[in-house]
């Protein structure tokens, strides 16, 4: 009964679906669904592509604040170094978190899905964790995990023995506050998903003789797959772009591109505007790129359709 | 930064163009700034009436908060002006407002008033940021002195009537006397305490502003004394002067918190540090807060002020008036009002704020100078006659840049 009625449901949204990707067969449907989508899609674009396009135009050097315009990469070469550091750095802060992310966000969904009360207690952690917003996170984990945290005080030890995990060479305390977040994130993704899936398979699976290790490589896994990309790309592009995290728990040299970019744009020299943007502009080719590699492994999974 | 939505990108590319041509064309009338149309001071009194005020300064420093809060908003509410306080992290924070506001044509802008000196005077100055030449009519101007040197010039830029004096600022080393007793007396026998010393001492990272003047201090202290340091800028002198400047202090960096191996991002940080008896120095532009952070425990009983027998960097800060601000009026009858014995003699009281007057004494009455002469001396901190002794000039706002960027270069960097 219940089953069935899941079924119609997922009928309707499937016509749904087709009519607003402009697939059903009558044109003045296709149009007005259009119609429908566009309040959407013009403030997507205005937002995003907007604001792209006016990054690109700055950073090429055609709206100064002062002086001439004149089309020039000036602004791409002027923080060469700090650039390249930015870029390495934050790819390696964003690969970290996405990767921790996935692995405890997955394994999460897996003690949820299990459906027992500890499922119900991580599930319970997890929902609570997303709305509490990372800069309160970043604030929390400074104020534990530095040399003069609550932590190290509570245990008595005095900041010099300290590991270095706020400010310190490893970016250690930005890389805890992104997984606490989006391991959640993660957790909550993908328990959606397979909750809706899994148990079915799961159960055919176990009736056919398979053991626990293999439902969870054969079954669980390949189910989970395409949300956890789908969150990965979420988490990547999210990390490498956000700043307050970084800067809070991150030390000033060097820097992730975000704060670099804010670092400029703030700056009193006024020529850095330009350069600013051209980091902003940076980040989001990477950004861009992120999304092509994991749209192209999304697309390799069987079960994404 | 984050787009989550970057596969649309490449539909936009279209409509993007337009949009951004749209916005070149707002831009190209940034430059006609608005000359200050009134005759006299009674004009601006009846056009202030009714007008709201923000005052955009840096919101870290709570006495400063409180004093804006309440003494200067209600005082401004009588005159019939609302103030309203808009804390920033960052002075920059309010000049890059009112820059984009400036690209943009804006004249009702966000900013009316900025708690402002140096180079972000300077470079907004160039910009055409500021409102200029309104200082003379403001009736307050009187009670100061019309040649002291601190409030013709900030950081080597003229001020040409563009901000309005608000108070003197003296940089200061402060030191915990209970783990200090081999007291420095010059800032070069600091450096080699600090090297005796290891993980004791550190400052900030330029460019924050505390930061930045302690760099500014050690290049007077290589170069043997400002007077060694032509205040304008020249790509010659900062070529001739600041490799000794960096050597000292990428010799110095091992001696410091964490090995050098990274500093504080900011002041705050800094006295974190200091409170927490992480380091045994502080450094501040402002040291009138030092008697309430030790009267109320968050700084330990044994802080004291370090006078170096060299002197230290004192100057002026400023309310600088934005010319996108819709408010001008009010924001001049503000600047005024901030200027008044009563409100200069308030903030100067160590429990409301304690910061030092820009007014001269000598051109006020017996009984205004005696309420100047009345403020409680601290146990702390030395009189500002003391504490501006052999008080050296800022070097010109050019100079800050180049010296912030070649420390980020060649001593974070190293």
């Amino acid at each position: 009964m219940a089953r069935s009625g899941a079924r119609a449901v997922g009928t309707t949204i499937t016509a749904l679906d087709r009519q607003a990707a402009g697939v059903s067969p009558r044109g003045s449907r296709r149009w007005s669904s259009i119609a429908l989508v566009a309040p959407a899609v013009l403030i997507a674009l205005f937002v995003v592509g907007g604001g792209i396009g006016f990054s690109l135009v700055q950073s090429l050097g055609l709206l100064p604040l002062v002086g001439e315009a004149s089309l020039s990469l000036d602004a791409y070469v002027a923080n060469g170094d700090d650039l390249a550091r930015g870029i390495g750095l934050s790819l390696a802060i964003a690969t970290a978190s996405t990767v921790l992310s996935c692995i405890i966000g997955l394994t999460a969904a897996l003690v949820i899905t299990q459906g027992r009360s500890t499922g119900r207690l991580v599930a319970g952690l997890s929902a609570l964790t997303i709305p509490i917003p990372h800069l309160v996170g970043a604030a929390s984990v400074g104020l534990l995990l530095s040399d003069a945290g609550i932590i190290p005080r509570l245990f008595g030890i005095p900041g010099t023995e300290w590991p270095a995990i706020v400010g310190g060479t490893w970016w250690i305390a930005v890389v805890l506050e992104y997984t606490w977040k989006e391991s959640a994130f993660v957790a909550l993704v993908v328990a959606g998903v397979l909750a809706s899936r899994v148990a079915r398979y799961d159960e055919t699976a176990a009736l056919l003789g398979a053991s626990r290790a293999r439902r969870l490589r054969h079954v669980v896994i390949p189910l989970a797959r395409p949300a956890v990309i789908v969150s990965a790309i979420i988490i990547f592009v999210y990390t490498l772009g956000s700043y307050e995290v970084a800067w809070l728990l991150g030390r000033p040299y060097p820097e992730p591109l975000p704060v670099l970019a804010f670092r400029l744009f703030t700056s009193i020299t006024l020529t850095a505007r330009p350069e600013a943007a051209a980091v902003a502009v940076v980040t989001t080719l990477i950004s861009l790129a992120v999304v092509a590699l994991g749209m192209a492994a999304l697309r390799r999974t069987p079960l994404w359709k | 930064m984050n787009s989550h939505h970057p596969a649309r990108a490449g539909l936009a590319a279209s409509l993007t163009l337009g949009l951004v041509a749209a916005l070149a064309a707002c831009s190209a009338e940034a430059g006609a700034s608005s000359e200050q149309s009134y005759e006299s001071w009674d004009e601006v009194v009846a056009a202030a009436e009714g007008q709201t005020v923000k005052l955009w300064m840096y919101g870290g420093d709570e006495q400063g908060n409180a004093y804006v809060n309440d003494v200067l908003v209600p005082a401004a509410a009588e005159q019939g002006v609302t103030l309203e306080q808009v804390p920033i992290a960052d002075t920059p924070d309010a000049l890059n407002r009112i820059l984009s506001e400036v690209q943009a044509g804006e004249t009702d802008g966000e900013v009316d008033l900025v708690w402002v000196n140096g180079n972000n005077f300077g470079t907004g100055k160039e910009a055409g940021a500021w409102e200029c030449g309104w200082t003379d009519l403001l009736p307050n101007m009187a009670l100061t002195d019309p040649a002291d040197p601190l409030l013709l010039d900030d950081f080597g830029t003229p001020v040409d009537g563009c901000e309005a004096p608000w108070h003197k600022a003296q940089f200061t080393f402060v030191y915990n006397s209970d783990t200090v007793t081999d007291v420095p007396s010059t800032l070069d026998e600091l450096l080699d305490w600090a090297r005796a010393n290891p993980g004791r001492f550190t400052y900030p990272a330029p460019p924050d502003f505390t930061g930045s003047v302690f760099v500014r201090e050690v290049l007077y202290s290589v170069s043997g004394g400002y007077e060694n340091v032509p205040l304008a800028y020249s790509e010659d002198a900062f070529a001739e002067l600041t490799p000794t400047l960096y050597d000292e202090l990428t010799d110095l960096a091992p001696s410091l918190w964490r090995g050098g191996e990274t500093y504080p991002q900011n002041s705050n940080e800094l006295n974190e540090l200091f409170a927490n008896g992480e380091v045994d120095f502080t450094m501040t532009y402002g040291p009138a807060t030092l008697t309430e952070l030790v009267a109320d425990g968050t700084y330990p009983a044994g802080t004291k002020v370090l006078t170096l027998d060299e002197g230290t960097v004192g100057n002026a800060s400023f309310l600088g008036l934005a010319s996108t601000s819709g408010s001008k009026a009010g924001a001049m009858v503000v600047a005024n009002l901030a200027l008044s014995v009563e409100q200069q003699v308030a903030k100067a009281e160590p429990d409301v704020w304690g910061q030092f007057t820009v007014l001269d004494l000598d051109q006020l009455s017996d009984e205004e100078r005696a309420l100047f002469e009345a403020l409680p001396s601290s146990p702390v901190v030395p009189s500002y006659d003391v504490l501006s002794e052999n008080a050296n000039p800022e070097l010109a706002a050019a100079w800050v840049t180049p010296i912030d960027e070649a420390w980020r270069a060649q001593v974070l960097a190293r």
